[in-house]
C-alpha cells in the first residue's frame, strides 16, 4: 500500500534531498507540494523503476540549483523522470 | 528566484512558470495519461494527513486503553512503548500526556508545528496556523469550545508546547460505552483530534 510506504520512503532520504522541516517536522507549505510528493510515490510505482531512481534525479536538482526552494526541485525531478517516460509537458501546447 | 504575482506569465515557457501551475500541468498530463488519477493522488495527500497516521497513534492509545503494563510503559517512555508497535521515526522523543476525570491535554507547537508524526502523520492545516499557536497558550478554554471541544469547568486544561525534541500526544480518555470492545474496535474510536487534544471522546 502506497500510503503505508510513505513514511517509510521518505524517511529513507537522509542526505541533503531529505524533504526540508520546519524545526524538524516536514510541513508542506502549499497544497501543490503535497500533491507532488503524492504524485512522486505513484510515478515511481506505476512506471516501476523504484524510489531510488526518483531520489537520485532530486539529489541532481539540488546540486544543480542549490539555492532554489526544495519542492521545485522536487518538482523539476518529478517532471524530469516522467519526460523520461514520455510524459513531458513538452507536448502540451502553451496556454 | 523572483516570480512576481505569478498570474498571466506564458511567455518564458514551463521551466518559468510558477511552480503550482507546473504541478498542476503535470497532474493533468499524469492523468490524461492514465498514468494516476485524482483519486489516486488525493488519496494519499488525505489519508496520509487524517487516516494512515492517526490511526497508528490509535493503536497506541487503544492498547494503553486495555493493557495496563503498556499504559505505564507508554507514560514513562512513550518513543519506545511506540516503536515497539513498529511507530518510529528520526524525530526527537515522543510524550504521552494522560487526560483524566480532573484534567484535559492539548497540544500546540508554539514555534512552527512539531508533531508526533510517526503516530499522527501529517500536522493538519489548523495545526500550523499562528492562530492557533497563539490562542492555545492565551485563551484555551474559549479556543477549544470554538473547535467544538467543550471542557467542563471542573476540569483544569493543560497545554504542551511541542518542540523538535520533545513531541507530545494525548492519551484521551475512552468514550462511554468502550467497555468490552477488542482492542481494533476501540482503536476505531481514537480520532485525530482526540491525540491532540482538540476534541474528547
Amino acid at each position: 500500500m502506497t500510503d503505508r510506504r510513505t513514511a517509510a520512503l521518505i524517511e529513507a532520504m537522509a542526505g541533503p534531498e531529505a524533504p526540508r522541516r520546519a524545526d524538524g517536522e516536514m510541513v508542506f507549505e502549499a497544497p501543490w507540494q503535497g500533491r507532488a510528493v503524492a504524485m512522486a510515490l505513484g510515478l515511481v510505482e506505476r512506471l516501476g523503476v523504484g524510489w531510488e531512481e526518483f531520489r537520485r534525479r532530486l539529489v541532481a536538482e539540488i546540486e544543480a540549483q542549490p539555492g532554489r526552494p526544495y519542492y521545485e526541485s522536487w518538482l523539476a525531478a518529478l517532471e524530469s523522470l516522467a519526460a523520461d517516460h514520455g510524459v513531458g509537458l513538452q507536448e502540451r501546447a502553451p496556454a | 528566484m523572483s516570480e512576481h504575482d505569478g498570474h498571466g506569465h506564458d511567455h518564458a515557457g514551463p521551466a518559468a512558470s510558477p511552480p503550482e501551475q507546473r504541478a498542476a500541468a503535470l497532474e493533468a498530463l499524469l492523468i490524461e495519461k492514465e498514468i494516476l488519477t485524482e483519486g489516486f493522488i488525493d488519496t494519499v495527500v488525505t489519508t496520509y494527513e487524517s487516516r494512515v497516521g492517526p490511526m497508528n497513534g490509535a493503536k497506541v492509545v487503544a492498547k494503553a486503553w486495555v493493557d495496563p503494563e503498556y499504559r505505564a510503559k507508554l507514560v514513562e517512555d512513550a518513543t519506545a512503548a511506540a516503536a515497539e508497535l513498529g511507530f518510529k521515526g528520526p524525530q526527537g522523543n515522543m510524550a504521552v500526556v494522560e487526560n483524566t476525570d480532573e484534567v484535559h491535554n492539548v497540544v500546540v507547537c508554539t514555534l512552527c508545528s512539531c508533531y508526533p508524526w510517526p503516530v499522527l502523520g501529517l500536522p493538519p492545516a489548523w495545526y500550523k496556523s499562528p492562530s492557533y499557536r497563539a490562542r492555545m497558550v492565551r485563551e484555551p478554554r474559549a479556543l477549544l469550545a470554538e473547535m467544538g471541544c467543550h471542557v467542563p469547568d471542573d476540569v483544569e486544561i493543560r497545554v504542551w508546547d511541542s518542540s523538535a525534541d520533545k513531541r507530545y500526544l494525548v492519551l484521551p480518555q475512552p468514550p462511554a460505552g468502550a467497555e468490552g470492545k477488542s482492542e481494533e474496535e476501540l482503536a476505531e474510536l481514537v480520532t485525530r483530534d482526540s491525540m491532540v487534544g482538540v476534541a474528547r471522546l
